[in-house]
């Protein structure tokens, strides 16, 4: 199983290298809101000494640490497999002995997340260099979140993969898509940290897996939550892992079953 | 005449386009209606943390909210689908056919494509900009608003010339054609008042890539936070870019030798 994994690593790196002047783009696209939402924020606290106890470094550190975690926790696999389910070239993959969506799509995703990393890098330093923040992560903060920086990527892998398999019935499928991302945008801290929304929607945001794939990780490397917090959204993250994974086989299954490529 | 005969051509085709595929128009009507309520929904976040952004209060900023949606939607409806189109043109070669054409060809590959349902967009843009006016609570001079409208234009003009700047840059890199893109993603900076940012950001968004000049300043043209000589200077600027453009596009098309070739 391990030697099919690094051989789907080999050829989806060499894909992904292959474009990657492409990142560039991919990069200001997906940059430029969190360094708006820091300016807007930042400005604000500075205007009024700080809002709801969160100070203008507060905000600083919070985005900055924000742009890192989201790479690592968030999926493409919408991007990669919607179209290949619409024009029925999915047909090759599903001929092969194992799961297209949890080896290739997967490995995929991974070998995207590791480029783009590598090319954020330096933008990141400029960034720091320019809004000078104090960060507050630690080795053993960092320890900490490695675990939920993984959960937290797989919540939105299998959310994601769930969503684009909408595809096998539907073309509708990006509308769905977007309504999924601005909902989860509102609840996963992307738009502003989460203490700062009104208290119920805190307690639904809680609840739902939005915020397990990136406002978890990302406080939790800020070191930020005290034990019982960090706790029961550990639990969260095992409890929805194991949900969302139970939803994606079942819609899985259904949608292989009812499959004709286009064009057979 | 000739150029209106022919942007109505243009118009009455894209119409027909776009009702083959009606369903589809109902849809993007829903999701971008979904997108301004959520654009709402964040502001309603902000201004429940502070009273003034930037030294902006809440009205000031949907009246800009709807400045953004003007020029973005200009982004949507003209600028995205011609560049898709003029790119596939030059990589195929089918740009050839263009030039054969007896008319401006400049004008031809700006506007042939004209994503039709978009003209909701603009409505909604105008909408949010009377709200916004009312918000504000003080009326602005009728001196304010016409020099706010002619800035508006003239903003939308310098983003307009900045494309065909950038499209025209692939004559001679022909691995350019990521540029516009580079544009689109940065015109999300149009959202907010530019005095909120950073001085190393503003001034990216004013002389890079100048979402600030098509956004931010026609408001504050409207707030009359305009001295004469800057309402002066952005309207000059206008021209001096759209005629820059032009060269710039005469002098690529000269290098075009077409890929069928």
């Amino acid at each position: 199983m391990l030697a099919i994994y690094k051989r789907f690593w080999q050829v989806n790196w060499a894909e992904q290298w292959q474009y990657r002047a492409n990142l560039i783009m991919y990069l200001a696209f997906w940059l430029v809101s969190p360094v708006v939402y820091l300016a807007v924020w930042t400005s604000i606290a500075n205007a009024q000494g700080s809002v709801n106890g969160l100070t203008a470094n507060d905000f600083a550190a919070y985005y900055l640490t924000l742009l890192p975690v989201s790479i690592i926790t968030s999926s493409i696999t919408i991007h990669i497999l919607a179209y290949k389910i619409q024009e029925g070239t999915i047909s090759n993959e599903l001929m092969q002995p194992v799961h297209p969506v949890l080896t290739n799509t997967l490995v995929n995703n991974v070998a995207f997340k590791a480029l783009q990393l590598i090319v954020f890098v330096p933008v990141w330093l400029v960034l720091l260099a320019l809004f000078r923040p104090t960060l507050t992560i630690t080795p053993q903060s960092v320890l900490w979140a490695l675990p939920a920086l993984a959960m937290g990527f797989l919540i939105n892998f299998l959310m994601d993969s769930t969503i684009t398999l909408i595809a096998f019935w539907t073309t509708r499928v990006w509308a769905i898509e977007q309504f999924n991302n601005a909902v989860g945008q509102l609840l996963n801290g992307a738009f502003v940290p989460l203490a700062i929304m009104p208290a119920w929607v805190q307690g639904l945001a809680q609840f739902l897996p939005y915020q397990l794939g990136l406002s978890f990780p990302l406080l939790l490397l800020l070191n930020k939550l005290p034990v019982e917090q960090i706790a029961l959204n550990y639990t969260l993250q095992a409890v929805w892992g194991i949900v969302l994974f139970a939803v994606f086989n079942f819609v899985w299954r259904r949608a292989v079953k009812q499959y004709s490529a286009v064009g057979a | 005449m000739h150029t209106l005969r022919i942007l109505k051509a243009f118009f009455q085709n894209n119409v027909q386009q776009e009702l083959a595929y009606r369903a589809d128009t109902l849809v993007n009507i829903l999701i971008s209606l979904f997108w301004l309520g959520w654009e709402l929904i964040g502001l309603s976040i902000i201004f429940s943390n502070t009273q003034t952004i930037g030294g902006w209060n809440i009205g000031e900023v949907i009246a800009l909210l709807g400045v953004f949606r003007l020029i973005n939607t200009f982004m949507q409806m003209v600028v995205w689908p011609n560049t898709e189109k003029f790119n596939r043109g030059i990589r195929e070669g089918s740009l050839d056919y263009t030039f054969l054409q007896p008319a401006n060809s400049q004008f031809l590959v700006s506007f042939s494509r004209i994503v039709i349902w978009n003209a909701w967009n603009i409505a909604l843009g105008v909408v949010l900009i009377v709200i916004g006016l009312f918000a504000i609570g003080s009326t602005p001079s009728p001196v304010n608003v016409v020099t706010f409208l002619v800035l508006i234009f003239s903003g939308g003009v310098i983003i307009y010339s900045l494309w065909i700047i950038l499209i025209s840059l692939t004559f001679w890199f022909t691995k350019f054609d990521n540029s516009v893109t580079i544009m689109q993603a940065l015109m999300d900076t149009g959202r907010f008042p530019a005095t909120v940012y950073p001085v190393w950001l503003r001034v990216i968004v004013t002389f890079v890539v100048p979402v600030a000049v098509a956004t931010t300043v026609p408001l504050q043209a409207l707030r009359g936070d305009l001295p004469w000589w800057q309402v002066g200077l952005a309207l000059v600027v206008g021209l001096a870019v759209f005629v820059l453009a032009a060269l710039v596009w005469k002098a690529g098309v000269k290098r075009y030798s077409g890929a069928s070739a």
